[in-house]
């Protein structure tokens, strides 16, 4: 455990604490030229991706889950509780 | 406890945990691309009233109703209002900010296509809210 935070208690020195001073640094500078509209809607279809995908997963092993443990399916096997009758 | 194996369940949520951390930082880091206005940008005062929308630009020139504006440069907006909550709108550009009274919010963005666009209050403001419209011409450079 006390491995686990020093580990954390590193990461945040080296790793966060300089990139969140790299990122406010960056408001002060002048930024470039770019299309609101391509960046903003690259935003969007990549979330989209992950979205969908997400969605896909979820609702495919929800599907499977119901199908392969339904009560009629010949594969289904009673549980160790239920074979022996005591719970 | 009973016996049986956990790792789908870690893989699972080791999983979301990713995608949440990837969803968040690529918002953020969009945000903060979009958000940084260039050095060079003229600034447009925005001011929303019930039910027109008024312009001013740096040299003092006053537009109501429409703006005037030249392809490939960049533009910030300071928006506020007069009265209610109304939110500045130009959809092919993808512009969209709440006008607030007693506030300046700001946004920038740079016209790519001559032309005439749409300008309109996303912000139910009253009874007119459906007309408080507006036109962006973007013009050529030296039109």
């Amino acid at each position: 455990m006390k491995g686990i935070i020093g580990i954390g208690a590193m990461l945040g020195l080296l790793v966060i604490l300089p990139s969140i001073q790299y990122v406010l640094a960056a408001g002060d500078s002048a930024g470039e030229y770019l299309d609101r509209r391509v960046v903003i809607w690259g935003l969007f279809y990549r979330l989209m991706i992950v979205a969908f995908t997400v969605g896909t997963v979820v609702s495919g092993l929800i599907v499977w889950l119901v199908l392969r443990f339904r009560e009629s399916n010949p594969k289904a096997t009673p549980t160790s509780y239920e074979a022996s009758g005591s719970w | 406890m009973s016996g049986h194996s956990t790792w789908p369940e870690w893989v699972y949520v080791g999983v979301v945990i990713a995608l949440l951390c990837y969803v968040g930082a690529e918002a953020w880091n969009i945000e903060r691309i979009i958000e940084h206005v260039p050095e060079d940008a003229e600034i447009i005062k925005v001011t929303g009233q019930q039910w027109i929308w008024t312009f001013e630009h740096e040299d003092g020139t006053k537009e109501i109703g429409e703006l005037h504006v030249e392809k490939g440069k960049a533009y910030k907006f300071e928006i506020t209002s007069k009265d209610v909550i109304h939110s500045f709108n130009i959809h092919d550009y993808v512009v969209l900010l709440d006008a607030v009274p007693g506030r300046v919010n700001t946004v920038w963005f740079s016209p790519t296509d001559v032309g005439e666009f749409d300008i309109q209050c996303r912000e139910y403001c009253g009874l007119i809210h459906y007309n408080m419209r507006g036109t962006l011409i973007v013009e050529d450079k030296g039109a």
